[in-house]
């Protein structure tokens, strides 16, 4: 009867709805599980409706080729200088017309830990310091600091003429109370606060200088103070109406936010005064764009669709399906960039538990893994495979390591046979003494792409090893993560533009429990490793600290925690008329305090 | 009429019942089915440190026993407060309220183009060469099987990206209403159509149509005074069923024409497991069906009342 198709239908949508509005640090990884439907649907509605031009695509495969040849020989990640230079002053005025996937719900960049404010920081923020494109903290409202040789006090010296947007000065005081409002339980902070847990307190030593102490030494300290999620807020905000910064956060940056609709999105307008933008940019004043407009558009074929016909100028979230129909648009442009930090790991291994508790079976189910394959299935031709556990793109990234554990089936028998699961049964899979070799694999269908799934499973059928599918909810994978409750778990991504993301998710003071939330759910306990990462911490000698990385990353290849798949990257596409577009080096998400517009065509 | 008052009563009674029974199992249910909501609260790839997963507990009373969090909710919920939402930090009541103007505004538009739309074409197509009918009922059955998240697609490509005739999102005006309501009402228009002829060719063979006919009555008099009249009752009892489609059918309506509304809220909470949200908004979708049964329930007894043969 109708009624009961009726309900049927709208109770399934929901969930699937779920899938994009649950993308958050996970990045592309988690919304691409919608891909494979959309994409067919969009493929053949396309086609259906009307031929899309197909002129170009000799052109977009030549630029398809020199896209994914970031990585070079030496296996370092290096985006054009040029990226970061701008080669001819903009034209000023416009209106960015911008698409995004999620509700920006929280726009208190202390109070969330959603990806949305990695560019959202940047329009309507300031930072005290950025990471230039080698990774070193270099002055923002910060002009210039000091760190005391037992590394736990900071004296900046801060920038005298800035201003918030609501009049507030930016001083010593305004730096004290951000700090404090990070870390306030009221804030509510689920990332900000975390990385500032070293800090002790600090004394504001005249208006524009600022001494932070510091418990222990912690050598990430400048490279968190440049993430969005520790942007300053306006000191007037914090002190007469902290909850206000929710949905009306006040900055220093380049836009002011003139309104925020749920669910609908979000007006920026220019800062006719502003003229401390981070050097990088090469452009001093305010940004050429008079008024930013971003509008929320969950479903991935309508932030295509809305870009390819000229409704939106950028989309700040690429299809990865919609790729190739992006690269053969002369129209637009496809933009992408590996993002700092932890490379999506589709699988971590409990190493608590067996049979992962034997390095030798981690080792061979990451080598029995063919990561070509299944970034041809997830990343439409746009992903690179991963083997190694730092992305190219942080500080003190050694590719010596990245083809330790390439695919390579013939070992990993071997290992598995020397590990004692000599004999078969009769489904072909391992055995020994009478159990059958294989493992749970806790997942989410809004986690993991099912294509690397079923390719996970298949490429270790092949070694004979049996991996069991076990799809949760979001929010059980999540209490089973934290109680440890798992064999292997599917792990994503963590974005941090530090070295220090080896810390988050593998240093043993990391496994998580129920009142310790954490990302090292491989439940790696080395005191190897653990004392590299937490020397690591201690010193800012950038050569000590090049060692001790390289020594952690040689040593994570070595214990195999988990199985890197491919990297972590930041998706946009906009229309050619956009200019000047520029990433920012912490998170690779676009800034727009240099864009500008060309004339619309017609 | 004391026993009209009476009903209505009673029936406002048991409304008050249902309401109290689906607050209780959308907190049964959302309480057991796994994940700690401070987490929930705070985001799933949320780094706490002890003291905010600690602030963020007593603040939701999330550290007392689940029995007490019921009564509170419950003792809460007679003062009318529906609680804070988890996710968007401001009152429930307020969030609802913020959206739910979208909402009736898309869904009362697109049930009356429904109606009228199969109205017209019910009467105009019913009885037909069997050619017509042949062709509309096929349009129905597409019409009535086809998802409307495929059917949005569709005029979204055609309409929007194709011609450019309309807007693909935000709600700036009629214009970015149109195709949200054609969207939502075409399994309506198609289902409807389908009832009402049907009702419509069994009103025209009649006897007091072929009378109506014989004192010379035109067709088009005969199909909309007599025919369409009778037909409309069982109108009335479908509208409780369409309320229902029409809750669900925004969640998808809203969600793909990037349209603010309660069925996105509905989604987003029950995606990041927003109690407080997600108890509001059953309480809501219950407590409209409660006043749509009634009232649906009071209108056939009054149309049975006046069919009943004197």
């Amino acid at each position: 009867m109708p009624t009961d198709s009726f309900i049927a239908r709208s109770g399934v949508r929901p969930s699937k709805r779920g899938l994009e509005a649950a993308r958050l640090d996970a990045g592309p990884s988690r919304a691409r599980a919608r891909a494979p439907i959309l994409s067919v649907l969009a493929a053949a509605l396309l086609f259906s409706v009307g031929g899309c031009g197909r002129q170009g695509a000799d052109d977009a495969e030549t630029k398809a080729k020199a896209a994914v040849s970031e990585v070079n020989e030496q296996g370092f990640v290096t985006y054009p200088t040029g990226d970061y230079v701008q080669q001819a002053p903009g034209k000023p005025g416009g209106t960015l017309h911008v698409s995004t996937s999620i509700d920006t719900a929280i726009l208190d960049p202390h109070g969330v830990s959603a990806a949305y404010i990695e560019w959202f920081g940047r329009m309507v923020f300031d930072n005290l310091v950025y990471l230039d494109a080698a990774g070193e903290p270099q002055s923002w409202l910060a002009k210039s600091w000091t760190i005391s040789p037992d590394g736990k006090t900071y004296v900046f010296h801060l920038r005298d003429d800035v201003t918030f947007s609501d009049g507030a000065k930016f001083n010593a005081e305004a730096l004290r109370l951000n700090l404090e409002h990070m870390r306030d339980p009221a804030t509510r902070s689920p990332l900000a606060a975390r990385y500032i847990v070293p800090y002790r307190d600090g004394t504001v030593v005249d208006e524009f200088t600022f001494e932070a102490h510091l418990d222990q030494p912690y050598s990430p300290f400048l490279d968190v103070l440049a993430q969005s999620w520790l942007a300053l807020i306006s000191p007037k905000q914090i002190k007469e109406n902290p909850r206000s910064a929710v949905t009306a956060p006040i900055g220093s940056g380049p836009y002011i936010l003139e309104s925020y609709t749920r669910q609908q999105g979000l007006r920026l307008v220019r800062r006719p005064d502003y003229h401390w933008a981070p050097d990088y940019l090469h452009h001093q004043g305010p940004a050429y764009i008079e008024r930013i407009e971003v509008d929320i558009i969950p479903e991935a074929l309508i932030r295509y669709s809305g870009l390819s016909s000229g409704q939106f100028d950028f989309t700040l979230e690429a299809p990865p399906q919609n790729a190739a129909a992006i690269r053969a648009d002369p129209n637009l442009l496809l933009d992408r960039r590996i993002r700092q930090g932890n490379p999506y790991r589709g699988v971590a291994f409990n190493t608590e538990k067996a049979p992962f508790d034997d390095v030798r079976v981690r080792r061979a189910v990451a080598l029995a893994i063919d990561r070509e394959g299944i970034v041809q299935e997830v990343g439409f031709g746009e992903y690179q495979p991963k083997a190694d556990f730092l992305a190219a793109t942080t500080r003190y990234y050694d590719p010596a390591f990245r083809h330790v554990l390439d695919y390579d089936p013939v070992a990993a028998n071997r290992l598995l046979d020397e590990a004692g699961w000599g004999t078969r049964d009769s489904d072909g899979y391992r055995t020994k003494n009478g159990v059958r070799l294989g493992s749970e694999f806790v997942s989410t269908s809004l986690f993991t792409a099912s294509p690397v799934v079923v390719a996970l499973q298949s490429d270790l059928k092949k070694v004979g090893f049996e991996l069991r599918l076990v799809l949760l909810p979001q929010t059980e994978l999540v209490d089973r993560r934290n109680a440890g409750t798992y064999e292997a778990i599917a792990a994503g991504v963590w974005h941090t533009n530090t070295p220090d993301a080896l810390y988050v998710v593998y240093d043993s003071h990391e496994i998580p429990s129920k009142t310790h939330v954490s990302q090292n759910s491989s439940r790696l306990h080395d005191p190897a490793l653990d004392a590299l990462l937490e020397q690591a911490r201690e010193s800012n000698d950038p050569a000590v600290l090049r060692r001790l990385y390289s020594d952690a990353q040689r040593r994570l290849t070595e214990l195999v925690p988990a199985v890197p798949l491919y990297d972590n990257y930041s998706f946009v596409a906009y229309r050619r008329r956009v200019r000047g577009v520029l990433y920012d080096t912490s998170h690779n998400t676009p800034i727009f305090t240099a864009a500008w517009l060309e004339e619309a065509p017609k | 009429m004391k026993a009209v008052l009476q009903r209505i009563l009673w029936r406002l009674l048991a409304g008050v019942g249902v309401l109290w029974g689906a607050a209780t199992l959308a907190f049964v249910t959302i309480s057991f089915s796994g994940g700690d909501p401070a987490l929930a609260i705070l985001g799933n790839d949320a780094q706490p440190t002890p003291e905010v997963l600690a602030r963020v507990r007593s603040d939701y009373h999330l550290d007392q026993p689940i029995y007490r969090q019921y009564f509170i909710y419950l003792g809460r919920l007679t003062h009318g407060d529906l609680g804070e939402s988890y996710r968007l930090r401001i009152p429930v009541a307020r969030a609802i309220g913020q959206q739910i103007g979208a909402s009736v505004e898309l869904a009362v538009t697109a049930g009356l183009f429904a109606t009228l739309a199969a109205i017209a074409i019910a009467v105009s197509t019913a009885r037909r060469a069997n050619w017509i009918r042949s062709l509309f009922s096929g349009a129905e059955l597409i019409g009535s099987s086809t998802p409307i998240f495929v059917v949005g697609i569709v005029l979204l490509l055609l309409f929007s990206f194709r011609l450019h005739w309309l807007p693909s999102s935000g709600q700036q005006g009629w214009r970015s209403l149109v195709l949200p309501i054609i969207t939502l009402a075409v399994p309506m228009v198609a289902v409807l159509t389908q009832v009402l002829r049907h009702e419509i060719e069994e009103v025209l063979e009649q006897p007091f149509i072929i009378t109506a006919r014989a004192r010379g009555m035109s067709e088009v008099g005969v199909r909309l005074v007599h025919a369409l009249r009778h037909a409309l009752l069982p109108l009335v009892t479908l509208a409780g069923n369409f309320f229902g489609f029409l809750l669900g059918g925004t969640v998808i309506t809203e969600t793909l024409f990037a349209r603010e509304g309660v069925g996105r809220l509905v989604a987003d909470a029950t995606t990041n497991k927003d109690v407080p949200l997600v108890l509001g908004t059953t309480l809501l979708a219950a407590s409209v069906y409660v006043v749509v049964n009634l009232v649906v329930d009071l209108l056939n007894t009054a149309f049975n009342h006046r069919a009943r043969p004197a």
